[in-house]
Protein backbone atom coordinates (compact mmCIF):
# COMPACT_ATOMS: atom_id res chain seq x y z
CA UNK A 1 0.00 0.00 0.00
CA UNK A 2 3.23 2.05 0.72
CA UNK A 3 4.04 1.79 -2.65
CA UNK A 4 1.24 3.06 -4.15
CA UNK A 5 0.85 5.90 -1.86
CA UNK A 6 4.33 6.71 -2.41
CA UNK A 7 4.21 6.27 -6.38
CA UNK A 8 2.37 9.63 -7.30
CA UNK A 9 4.90 11.69 -4.71
CA UNK A 10 8.44 9.58 -6.23
CA UNK A 11 7.05 10.26 -9.60
CA UNK A 12 6.76 13.74 -10.02
CA UNK A 13 9.59 13.85 -8.05
CA UNK A 14 11.76 11.92 -10.56
CA UNK A 15 10.26 14.20 -13.45
CA UNK A 16 11.07 17.22 -11.78
CA UNK A 17 14.20 15.79 -11.78
CA UNK A 18 14.59 14.88 -15.14
CA UNK A 19 13.11 17.75 -16.24
CA UNK A 20 15.27 20.44 -14.42
CA UNK A 21 18.51 18.76 -13.94
CA UNK A 22 18.69 16.56 -16.39
CA UNK A 23 18.05 18.65 -18.72
CA UNK A 24 20.77 21.16 -17.57
CA UNK A 25 23.93 18.53 -16.93
CA UNK A 26 23.21 16.70 -20.48
CA UNK A 27 23.23 18.87 -24.07
CA UNK A 28 19.79 20.12 -24.82
CA UNK A 29 17.96 17.62 -26.51
CA UNK A 30 19.74 14.44 -25.51
CA UNK A 31 19.02 14.24 -22.11
CA UNK A 32 18.05 10.75 -20.69
CA UNK A 33 14.56 10.21 -19.97
CA UNK A 34 14.88 8.29 -16.89
CA UNK A 35 10.87 7.69 -16.90
CA UNK A 36 11.03 6.08 -19.50
CA UNK A 37 13.80 3.62 -18.00
CA UNK A 38 11.94 3.41 -15.54
CA UNK A 39 8.53 2.09 -17.16
CA UNK A 40 11.04 -0.66 -18.68
CA UNK A 41 12.40 -1.66 -15.63
CA UNK A 42 8.79 -1.96 -14.33
CA UNK A 43 8.21 -3.85 -17.27
CA UNK A 44 10.58 -6.53 -16.71
CA UNK A 45 10.76 -6.69 -13.05
CA UNK A 46 7.72 -5.44 -11.44
CA UNK A 47 4.64 -6.96 -11.10
CA UNK A 48 1.68 -6.30 -13.60
CA UNK A 49 -0.47 -3.78 -11.54
CA UNK A 50 2.37 -1.88 -9.83
CA UNK A 51 4.53 -1.18 -12.64
CA UNK A 52 1.27 -0.58 -14.58
CA UNK A 53 0.15 1.88 -11.84
CA UNK A 54 3.55 2.90 -12.20
CA UNK A 55 3.38 3.12 -16.10
CA UNK A 56 -0.25 5.25 -15.81
CA UNK A 57 1.25 7.52 -13.34
CA UNK A 58 4.35 8.35 -14.98
CA UNK A 59 2.73 8.96 -18.45
CA UNK A 60 0.23 11.41 -17.07
CA UNK A 61 2.77 13.56 -15.18
CA UNK A 62 4.71 13.00 -18.16
CA UNK A 63 1.34 14.46 -20.20
CA UNK A 64 0.71 17.05 -17.60
CA UNK A 65 4.45 18.78 -17.53
CA UNK A 66 5.55 18.04 -21.20
CA UNK A 67 3.01 16.68 -23.39
CA UNK A 68 1.22 18.31 -25.92
CA UNK A 69 -1.35 15.86 -26.47
CA UNK A 70 -2.99 14.81 -23.27
CA UNK A 71 -2.79 11.30 -22.88
CA UNK A 72 -0.05 10.68 -25.48
CA UNK A 73 2.75 9.11 -22.70
CA UNK A 74 0.01 7.15 -20.82
CA UNK A 75 -0.66 5.84 -24.29
CA UNK A 76 3.26 5.46 -25.49
CA UNK A 77 4.24 4.63 -21.39
CA UNK A 78 1.60 1.49 -21.38
CA UNK A 79 2.60 0.49 -24.73
CA UNK A 80 6.33 0.33 -23.48
CA UNK A 81 5.27 -1.30 -20.02
CA UNK A 82 3.28 -4.43 -21.90
CA UNK A 83 5.98 -5.02 -24.23
CA UNK A 84 8.40 -5.01 -21.28
CA UNK A 85 6.77 -7.16 -19.40
CA UNK A 86 6.07 -9.42 -22.35
CA UNK A 87 9.49 -9.61 -23.76
CA UNK A 88 10.31 -10.58 -19.91
CA UNK A 89 8.83 -13.67 -20.02
CA UNK A 90 10.88 -14.60 -23.06
CA UNK A 91 14.33 -13.19 -22.60
CA UNK A 92 16.74 -13.02 -19.63
CA UNK A 93 16.08 -9.21 -19.18
CA UNK A 94 19.41 -8.67 -16.69
CA UNK A 95 22.32 -8.40 -18.80
CA UNK A 96 23.77 -5.22 -19.82
CA UNK A 97 23.86 -5.53 -23.57
CA UNK A 98 20.09 -6.11 -23.75
CA UNK A 99 19.10 -3.61 -21.23
CA UNK A 100 21.29 -0.72 -23.52
CA UNK A 101 19.64 -2.03 -26.79
CA UNK A 102 16.09 -2.67 -25.65
CA UNK A 103 16.35 0.67 -23.95
CA UNK A 104 17.23 2.48 -27.27
CA UNK A 105 14.57 0.38 -29.74
CA UNK A 106 11.97 1.39 -26.68
CA UNK A 107 13.08 5.11 -26.87
CA UNK A 108 13.47 5.10 -31.01
CA UNK A 109 9.83 3.24 -30.50
CA UNK A 110 8.20 6.33 -28.59
CA UNK A 111 9.71 8.52 -30.75
CA UNK A 112 8.19 7.23 -33.95
CA UNK A 113 5.06 7.05 -31.84
CA UNK A 114 5.58 10.47 -31.43
CA UNK A 115 5.83 11.22 -35.34
CA UNK A 116 2.79 9.29 -35.93
CA UNK A 117 1.13 11.04 -33.57
CA UNK A 118 1.65 14.41 -35.28
CA UNK A 119 1.04 12.81 -38.50
CA UNK A 120 -2.50 11.40 -37.39
CA UNK A 121 -3.44 14.29 -35.54
CA UNK A 122 -2.39 17.56 -36.97
CA UNK A 123 -0.85 16.24 -40.55
CA UNK A 124 2.64 17.40 -40.12
CA UNK A 125 5.48 15.22 -40.63
CA UNK A 126 8.31 15.93 -37.70
CA UNK A 127 10.42 13.36 -38.53
CA UNK A 128 13.89 15.35 -39.53
CA UNK A 129 12.81 17.58 -36.48
CA UNK A 130 13.03 14.45 -34.39
CA UNK A 131 15.54 12.30 -35.88
CA UNK A 132 18.35 14.97 -35.59
CA UNK A 133 18.10 14.42 -31.78
CA UNK A 134 16.50 11.25 -31.45
CA UNK A 135 19.00 8.71 -32.04
CA UNK A 136 21.51 10.25 -29.87
CA UNK A 137 18.98 10.50 -26.69
CA UNK A 138 18.02 7.06 -27.31
CA UNK A 139 22.17 5.76 -27.22
CA UNK A 140 22.51 8.16 -25.08
CA UNK A 141 19.38 6.81 -22.69
CA UNK A 142 20.62 3.41 -23.68
CA UNK A 143 24.00 3.65 -22.49
CA UNK A 144 22.80 4.77 -18.98
CA UNK A 145 20.48 2.30 -18.66
CA UNK A 146 21.83 -0.46 -16.59
CA UNK A 147 22.77 1.91 -14.15
CA UNK A 148 20.00 2.99 -13.52
CA UNK A 149 18.35 -0.22 -13.71
CA UNK A 150 21.05 -0.70 -10.73
CA UNK A 151 19.70 2.05 -8.95
CA UNK A 152 16.21 1.21 -9.36
CA UNK A 153 17.00 -2.11 -7.96
CA UNK A 154 18.44 -0.80 -4.59
CA UNK A 155 15.54 1.48 -4.34
CA UNK A 156 13.22 -1.86 -4.61
CA UNK A 157 14.69 -3.58 -2.44
CA UNK A 158 14.60 -0.54 0.26
CA UNK A 159 10.97 -0.19 -0.24
CA UNK A 160 10.31 -3.50 0.15
CA UNK A 161 12.23 -3.67 3.69
CA UNK A 162 10.45 -0.61 4.36
CA UNK A 163 7.12 -2.40 3.27
CA UNK A 164 8.01 -5.45 5.25
CA UNK A 165 9.29 -3.39 8.12
CA UNK A 166 6.01 -1.60 8.18
CA UNK A 167 3.72 -4.07 8.08
CA UNK A 168 5.72 -5.92 10.87
CA UNK A 169 6.84 -8.63 8.65
CA UNK A 170 10.65 -8.24 9.84
CA UNK B 1 -10.87 -23.20 -17.94
CA UNK B 2 -7.68 -20.31 -17.49
CA UNK B 3 -5.78 -19.72 -13.97
CA UNK B 4 -7.19 -16.75 -11.62
CA UNK B 5 -3.00 -15.49 -11.96
CA UNK B 6 -3.64 -15.53 -15.64
CA UNK B 7 -7.31 -13.92 -15.64
CA UNK B 8 -5.79 -11.22 -12.85
CA UNK B 9 -3.40 -10.67 -15.49
CA UNK B 10 -5.94 -9.88 -18.29
CA UNK B 11 -7.91 -7.50 -16.04
CA UNK B 12 -5.20 -5.69 -15.05
CA UNK B 13 -3.62 -5.01 -18.57
CA UNK B 14 -7.41 -4.55 -19.52
CA UNK B 15 -7.92 -1.66 -16.91
CA UNK B 16 -4.27 -0.08 -17.68
CA UNK B 17 -5.36 0.00 -21.80
CA UNK B 18 -9.04 1.55 -20.91
CA UNK B 19 -6.94 4.15 -18.58
CA UNK B 20 -4.89 4.92 -21.38
CA UNK B 21 -7.69 5.31 -23.45
CA UNK B 22 -9.47 7.01 -21.46
CA UNK B 23 -6.56 9.65 -20.52
CA UNK B 24 -6.25 10.27 -24.67
CA UNK B 25 -10.17 10.39 -25.37
CA UNK B 26 -10.65 13.01 -22.79
CA UNK B 27 -8.12 15.50 -25.14
CA UNK B 28 -10.60 14.73 -28.00
CA UNK B 29 -13.40 15.59 -26.00
CA UNK B 30 -12.51 18.91 -24.95
CA UNK B 31 -8.86 19.73 -26.41
CA UNK B 32 -9.16 23.33 -24.58
CA UNK B 33 -10.24 22.19 -21.12
CA UNK B 34 -7.89 21.25 -18.54
CA UNK B 35 -9.02 17.74 -16.27
CA UNK B 36 -9.16 18.58 -12.29
CA UNK B 37 -6.43 15.95 -11.54
CA UNK B 38 -3.91 17.57 -14.66
CA UNK B 39 -5.01 20.85 -12.42
CA UNK B 40 -3.69 19.05 -9.26
CA UNK B 41 -0.79 18.05 -10.92
CA UNK B 42 0.61 21.02 -12.65
CA UNK B 43 -0.50 22.84 -9.24
CA UNK B 44 1.94 20.35 -7.81
CA UNK B 45 4.81 20.58 -9.97
CA UNK B 46 5.25 23.96 -10.32
CA UNK B 47 6.35 25.11 -7.27
CA UNK B 48 8.91 21.76 -7.49
CA UNK B 49 9.80 22.50 -10.08
CA UNK B 50 10.37 26.29 -9.00
CA UNK B 51 12.52 24.80 -5.77
CA UNK B 52 14.72 22.94 -8.12
CA UNK B 53 15.56 25.43 -10.52
CA UNK B 54 15.90 27.40 -7.88
CA UNK B 55 18.62 25.38 -6.01
CA UNK B 56 19.92 24.62 -9.87
CA UNK B 57 19.91 28.41 -9.88
CA UNK B 58 21.98 29.09 -6.93
CA UNK B 59 24.78 26.24 -7.76
CA UNK B 60 24.68 27.16 -11.15
CA UNK B 61 25.57 30.86 -10.08
CA UNK B 62 27.90 29.94 -7.40
CA UNK B 63 29.59 27.93 -10.25
CA UNK B 64 29.84 30.52 -12.58
CA UNK B 65 31.30 32.77 -9.84
CA UNK B 66 33.51 30.17 -9.16
CA UNK B 67 34.48 29.95 -13.16
CA UNK B 68 34.22 33.51 -13.19
CA UNK B 69 36.68 34.03 -10.85
CA UNK B 70 39.02 31.58 -12.24
CA UNK B 71 38.83 33.18 -15.46
CA UNK B 72 39.33 36.40 -13.42
CA UNK B 73 42.60 35.09 -11.64
CA UNK B 74 44.18 33.60 -14.77
CA UNK B 75 43.21 37.74 -16.49
CA UNK B 76 44.79 39.02 -13.52
CA UNK B 77 47.80 36.70 -13.84
CA UNK B 78 47.91 37.75 -17.32
CA UNK B 79 47.74 41.02 -16.93
CA UNK B 80 49.58 41.23 -13.82
CA UNK B 81 52.68 39.71 -16.76
CA UNK B 82 51.82 42.78 -19.25
CA UNK B 83 52.17 45.12 -16.27
CA UNK B 84 55.49 43.97 -15.15
CA UNK B 85 56.56 43.21 -18.66
CA UNK B 86 55.55 46.75 -19.60
CA UNK B 87 56.93 48.41 -16.64
CA UNK B 88 60.60 46.54 -17.54
CA UNK B 89 59.98 48.37 -21.24
CA UNK B 90 58.71 51.73 -19.60
CA UNK B 91 61.93 51.84 -16.74
CA UNK B 92 64.39 50.58 -20.11
CA UNK B 93 63.17 53.10 -22.60
CA UNK B 94 63.25 55.66 -19.84
CA UNK B 95 66.56 54.91 -18.83
CA UNK B 96 67.65 55.66 -22.54
CA UNK B 97 66.12 58.79 -22.35
CA UNK B 98 67.69 60.07 -19.04
CA UNK B 99 71.51 57.80 -20.54
CA UNK B 100 70.18 60.35 -23.82
CA UNK B 101 70.23 63.02 -22.12
CA UNK B 102 73.53 62.69 -19.80
CA UNK B 103 75.22 61.96 -22.79
CA UNK B 104 74.03 64.45 -24.58
CA UNK B 105 75.68 66.67 -21.47
CA UNK B 106 79.04 64.74 -21.93
CA UNK B 107 79.24 65.61 -25.65
CA UNK B 108 78.03 69.25 -24.87
CA UNK B 109 81.03 69.17 -22.38
CA UNK B 110 83.74 67.86 -24.72
CA UNK B 111 82.80 70.44 -27.54
CA UNK B 112 83.07 72.82 -24.21
CA UNK B 113 86.52 71.26 -23.22
CA UNK B 114 88.09 71.88 -26.29
CA UNK B 115 90.40 68.50 -25.80
CA UNK B 116 89.97 65.58 -27.69
CA UNK B 117 87.98 63.36 -24.73
CA UNK B 118 87.18 59.38 -24.43
CA UNK B 119 83.77 58.44 -23.02
CA UNK B 120 83.85 55.94 -20.26
CA UNK B 121 81.18 53.78 -18.32
CA UNK B 122 81.64 53.78 -14.59
CA UNK B 123 82.37 49.61 -14.04
CA UNK B 124 82.22 49.79 -10.54
CA UNK B 125 82.47 51.26 -7.56
CA UNK B 126 83.68 51.23 -3.79
CA UNK B 127 81.09 52.58 -1.54
CA UNK B 128 82.25 51.34 1.64
CA UNK B 129 85.79 52.38 1.39
CA UNK B 130 87.21 55.86 2.56
CA UNK B 131 89.05 55.92 -0.60
CA UNK B 132 86.78 57.86 -3.17
CA UNK B 133 87.32 56.22 -6.49
CA UNK B 134 85.61 54.54 -9.02
CA UNK B 135 86.13 52.21 -12.12
CA UNK B 136 85.76 53.17 -15.54
CA UNK B 137 85.20 51.02 -18.59
CA UNK B 138 88.35 52.50 -20.71
CA UNK B 139 92.00 52.42 -20.38
CA UNK B 140 95.44 52.54 -22.29
CA UNK B 141 94.03 50.79 -25.06
CA UNK B 142 91.93 53.95 -25.39
CA UNK B 143 94.66 56.22 -25.21
CA UNK B 144 93.81 56.94 -21.61
CA UNK B 145 96.78 57.72 -18.86
CA UNK B 146 97.59 58.38 -15.31
CA UNK B 147 96.65 61.80 -14.07
CA UNK B 148 94.27 62.27 -16.87
CA UNK B 149 91.29 64.32 -15.85
CA UNK B 150 87.44 63.06 -15.43
CA UNK B 151 84.58 65.12 -16.13
CA UNK B 152 80.83 64.41 -16.26
CA UNK B 153 78.03 67.31 -17.43
CA UNK B 154 77.88 68.65 -14.10
CA UNK B 155 81.22 69.12 -13.25
CA UNK B 156 84.77 67.37 -12.80
CA UNK B 157 84.67 64.31 -11.01
CA UNK B 158 88.21 63.51 -10.34
CA UNK B 159 91.72 62.28 -12.11
CA UNK B 160 92.93 58.62 -12.86
CA UNK B 161 95.22 57.46 -10.69
CA UNK B 162 96.17 53.60 -12.08
CA UNK B 163 95.04 52.55 -15.14
CA UNK B 164 95.23 49.25 -16.86
CA UNK B 165 94.80 47.78 -20.95
CA UNK B 166 90.38 48.77 -20.38
CA UNK B 167 90.20 49.94 -17.01
CA UNK B 168 90.92 52.81 -15.05
CA UNK B 169 90.66 53.94 -11.48
CA UNK B 170 89.48 57.36 -10.92
CA UNK B 171 90.39 59.38 -7.69
CA UNK B 172 87.84 61.34 -7.49
CA UNK B 173 87.74 65.06 -6.06
CA UNK B 174 85.87 64.08 -2.68
CA UNK B 175 88.95 61.95 -1.91
CA UNK B 176 90.95 63.18 1.02
CA UNK B 177 94.09 62.69 -1.48
CA UNK B 178 92.62 64.83 -3.97
CA UNK B 179 93.73 68.36 -4.82
CA UNK B 180 92.91 70.70 -7.54
CA UNK B 181 93.96 74.28 -8.10
CA UNK B 182 91.11 76.08 -7.89
CA UNK B 183 88.93 79.64 -8.53
CA UNK B 184 85.88 81.44 -6.94
CA UNK B 185 84.08 82.11 -9.94
CA UNK B 186 83.26 85.86 -9.19
CA UNK B 187 86.32 87.35 -7.65
CA UNK B 188 88.17 84.63 -8.71
CA UNK B 189 90.63 84.81 -5.77
CA UNK B 190 92.80 81.11 -6.00
CA UNK B 191 92.82 78.17 -3.73
CA UNK B 192 93.12 74.62 -3.27
CA UNK B 193 89.72 72.62 -3.55
CA UNK B 194 90.82 69.54 -1.23
CA UNK B 195 88.25 66.03 -0.91
CA UNK B 196 86.37 66.22 2.63
CA UNK B 197 85.29 62.73 1.94
CA UNK B 198 81.91 62.47 2.46
CA UNK B 199 81.67 66.16 4.02
CA UNK B 200 82.68 66.78 0.23
CA UNK B 201 85.86 69.50 -0.66
CA UNK B 202 87.28 72.05 1.22
CA UNK B 203 88.93 75.00 -0.59
CA UNK B 204 92.27 75.70 1.23
CA UNK B 205 94.74 78.49 1.62
CA UNK B 206 92.16 81.62 0.65
CA UNK B 207 92.90 84.50 2.40
CA UNK B 208 90.93 85.35 5.11
CA UNK B 209 90.66 88.92 3.84
CA UNK B 210 89.06 87.57 0.26
CA UNK B 211 85.24 87.80 0.06
CA UNK B 212 83.90 84.40 -0.92
CA UNK B 213 80.27 83.99 0.27
CA UNK B 214 77.89 80.90 0.58
CA UNK B 215 76.56 80.46 -3.03
CA UNK B 216 79.68 81.34 -4.45
CA UNK B 217 80.91 78.56 -8.03
CA UNK B 218 84.34 77.64 -7.44
CA UNK B 219 86.08 76.27 -11.29
CA UNK B 220 89.13 74.73 -11.44
CA UNK B 221 91.63 77.42 -12.05
CA UNK B 222 93.84 74.72 -14.51
CA UNK B 223 96.99 76.06 -13.22
CA UNK B 224 97.98 72.52 -11.44
CA UNK B 225 98.59 71.29 -14.95
CA UNK B 226 95.94 68.71 -14.95
CA UNK B 227 92.68 69.95 -15.25
CA UNK B 228 91.51 72.44 -18.09
CA UNK B 229 90.60 76.14 -16.60
CA UNK B 230 87.03 76.78 -16.33
CA UNK B 231 85.71 73.01 -15.31
CA UNK B 232 83.16 73.38 -12.30
CA UNK B 233 83.81 72.40 -9.40
CA UNK B 234 81.28 72.96 -6.89
CA UNK B 235 79.65 75.93 -5.32
CA UNK B 236 80.83 77.10 -1.81
CA UNK B 237 78.43 75.52 1.21
CA UNK B 238 79.81 77.57 4.59
CA UNK B 239 82.47 80.71 4.99
CA UNK B 240 84.36 80.28 8.41
CA UNK B 241 86.92 83.06 9.42
CA UNK B 242 88.37 82.20 12.66
CA UNK B 243 89.81 85.14 14.52
CA UNK B 244 93.48 84.14 14.57
CA UNK B 245 95.21 82.16 11.30
CA UNK B 246 95.94 83.59 7.68
CA UNK B 247 93.50 81.44 5.66
CA UNK B 248 89.90 80.82 6.08
CA UNK B 249 87.65 77.76 6.11
CA UNK B 250 85.21 77.28 3.17
CA UNK B 251 83.18 74.46 2.72
CA UNK B 252 82.55 73.29 -0.45
CA UNK B 253 79.58 70.91 -2.29
CA UNK B 254 80.46 69.16 -5.52
CA UNK B 255 78.40 70.17 -8.54
CA UNK B 256 78.67 66.41 -9.24
CA UNK B 257 76.76 63.82 -7.23
CA UNK B 258 79.39 60.78 -7.34
CA UNK B 259 77.00 58.76 -6.32
CA UNK B 260 75.02 59.16 -9.44
CA UNK B 261 77.81 58.96 -11.73
CA UNK B 262 77.46 56.46 -14.54
CA UNK B 263 79.02 58.34 -17.63
CA UNK B 264 82.08 59.88 -17.41
CA UNK B 265 84.57 61.87 -20.01
CA UNK B 266 88.33 61.36 -19.59
CA UNK B 267 90.21 64.39 -21.09
CA UNK B 268 93.05 63.06 -23.18
CA UNK B 269 95.38 66.08 -22.30
CA UNK B 270 99.08 65.50 -21.45
CA UNK B 271 100.29 67.22 -18.04
CA UNK B 272 101.16 70.90 -18.53
CA UNK B 273 98.36 71.77 -21.69
CA UNK B 274 96.68 74.66 -21.56
CA UNK B 275 93.75 75.77 -23.10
Amino acid sequence: MIYYLLLPVFSLLLLTIQITVFDIFFLAGVAPEISLILVIYAGFYLGIARGGALSVVLGFFMDCMTGVVPGFFVLSYMLIFLISNVVSFRVYAGGMIFATGFTLACVLLEKLLIILMYKALYGMNVLCDILNISFFQAVVTGVLAPAFFALFRRLEVLLSVWESRSSGQL
Amino acid sequence: MASPKRLYTVIAVLILVAVSLISVSFYFKSPEKTGFFRKITLEAAAPLGSAVNSALGSIGMAWNRYVLLVELEEKNRELERTVASLTREVNDRREMSLECIRLRGLIDMKNDVGFPAVAARVAGRNRLSVFRTVLINKGTADGIETGFPVVAAEGVAGRIIEVSWNVSKVLLLVDYNSNIDALVQRNRCQGVLQGAGSSGCELKYVQRSQDVQVGDVVISSGLDGIFPKGLLLGTVAAVEKKDSGLFQRIKVYPTLDIAKLEEVLVIVKKRGDGR
